[in-house]
């Protein structure tokens, strides 16, 4: 996976522009903090944020601690405890056990599946990607060892098959028709396409309901292999995500066009990580503009601006 | 199932069945999980977990739950029945 480093006024605001930029939940993100703005007179600060993401090739135990973390770290940064804590690996945290107090399952799930599409996201294990455990990584595994006793994982077919049973438990809890088949997108990716009539309410209005399950599904793995999967498995109704991502494009690019032809920065309507992604992939394909991001989940929205 | 349509409380089957699929999905103690329409003030839908698993049906920040009712509230529409409240009960 591919870093990306953001500037910002804050550590958060750096960190919501990366993981914007990576198209997923600060769960499925491992974040570094590379340099910190330094207090100043009277509260305010000099310098920039800078911070460094990419999408975590494994699960984060720790994600308890970052976000209180990142929570307390807004703009009223607590000393030393902070100070410590950024110097360098905001993964390596010290406290990383506290997350899974033995219902850790309820955690990482969490992970709004919006994102980065379900699979990747949960517990570290190097089985597979060792190699990418970079010093950030190090002190993670062996804070996880704890909680989750017998270490369960899924391999990736396991983790398809996980998904695609639950998928189809609950289309006949639904009493819907339908034709399930599985699409290998790349090499760690599957999605599972779900086909057939009447399947509009299982999409939900901006594919909310499709959301929903997603996140659903995720838990369910995250219950079954606790110490992580492989791979990424996407769960996709009636064509829906190919649809949302294509009309989004072209969105973005028109957008982008008013944008810079206007020169007045948009606002566009709250989005989930992932639609921004396609947002900013798009426009930042596009001479003359750029993006940015505001506001709090669920509620963040991309802004378009001319490019100075 | 989908010659239910009718809208009254307890015609909400689709909704029971799916959301005692979900729970059940997520608990430890499947057979802890029951589900029942109450309909004296607005259509509730009351899931019922084993003590144990309510943390597992609620989730970080009740994420879990908000995903199950939104799910939950689909099944409810094709039940034909809206503004479903959906609580989770041990």
């Amino acid at each position: 996976m591919e870093w990306v480093e953001m500037s910002a006024r804050t550590v958060k605001e750096a960190t919501d522009l990366a993981l914007d930029r990576l198209g997923v939940d600060e769960e499925d993100a491992e974040l570094q903090v590379l340099e910190e703005p330094q207090p100043g007179l009277f509260g305010r600060t000099r310098g920039k944020a800078r911070v460094r993401a990419r999408v975590s090739p494994r699960p984060q135990p720790q994600k308890q601690e970052r976000r209180e973390r990142r929570r307390g770290g807004g703009r009223s940064r607590r000393g030393g405890s902070a100070g410590a804590a950024r110097s360098g690996a905001v993964d390596a945290a010290p406290a990383a056990g506290e997350d899974d107090d033995g219902d850790g399952t309820i955690d990482s799930p969490s992970n709004d599946d919006t994102s980065s599409e379900s699979g990747a996201s949960p517990r570290p294990r190097r089985r597979r990607r060792g190699s990418r455990s970079g010093a950030s990584q190090e002190a993670a595994p062996a804070a996880a060892e704890g909680d989750n006793v017998e270490s369960k994982t899924f391999t990736l077919d396991e983790h398809v098959a996980c998904v695609e049973g639950f998928v189809r438990g609950l289309v006949d809890a639904f009493g819907a028709e339908a034709t399930i088949r599985i699409d290998e997108v790349d090499e760690d990716t599957r999605e599972i396409k779900i086909e057939g009539d009447d399947l509009g309410l299982l999409i939900g209005p901006r594919g909310l309901t499709l959301q929903a399950i997603h996140e659903v599904a995720r838990t369910v793995v995250y219950r079954a292999a606790p110490d992580g999967q492989d791979g990424r498995v996407r769960i996709d109704i009636g064509g829906y995500r190919e649809r949302r991502r294509h009309a989004l494009e072209q969105f973005a690019a028109k957008i982008a066009g008013e944008v810079a032809d206007s020169g007045r920065a948009r606002t566009l309507e709250p989005m989930s990580p992932p639609d921004r992604k396609v947002v900013h992939d798009t426009i930042n394909g596009i001479e003359g503009v750029r993006t940015t991001s505001e506001g709090e989940e669920p509620r963040r929205r991309v802004v378009v601006l001319p490019a100075d | 199932m989908s010659d239910v349509d009718d809208t009254t409380a307890g015609s909400a089957d689709t909704a029971i069945a799916v959301l005692e699929y979900l729970a059940r999905a997520l608990v430890a103690d499947p057979d802890g999980v029951r589900v029942e329409a109450d309909d004296s003030n607005g259509l509730t839908l009351n899931v019922y977990v084993s003590d144990g698993d309510m943390g597992r049906v609620i989730g970080k920040r009740g994420r879990v739950a908000n995903a199950i009712r939104t799910v939950g509230r689909a099944a409810a529409a094709k039940d034909g029945e809206t503004g479903v409240s959906i609580e989770f009960v041990d």
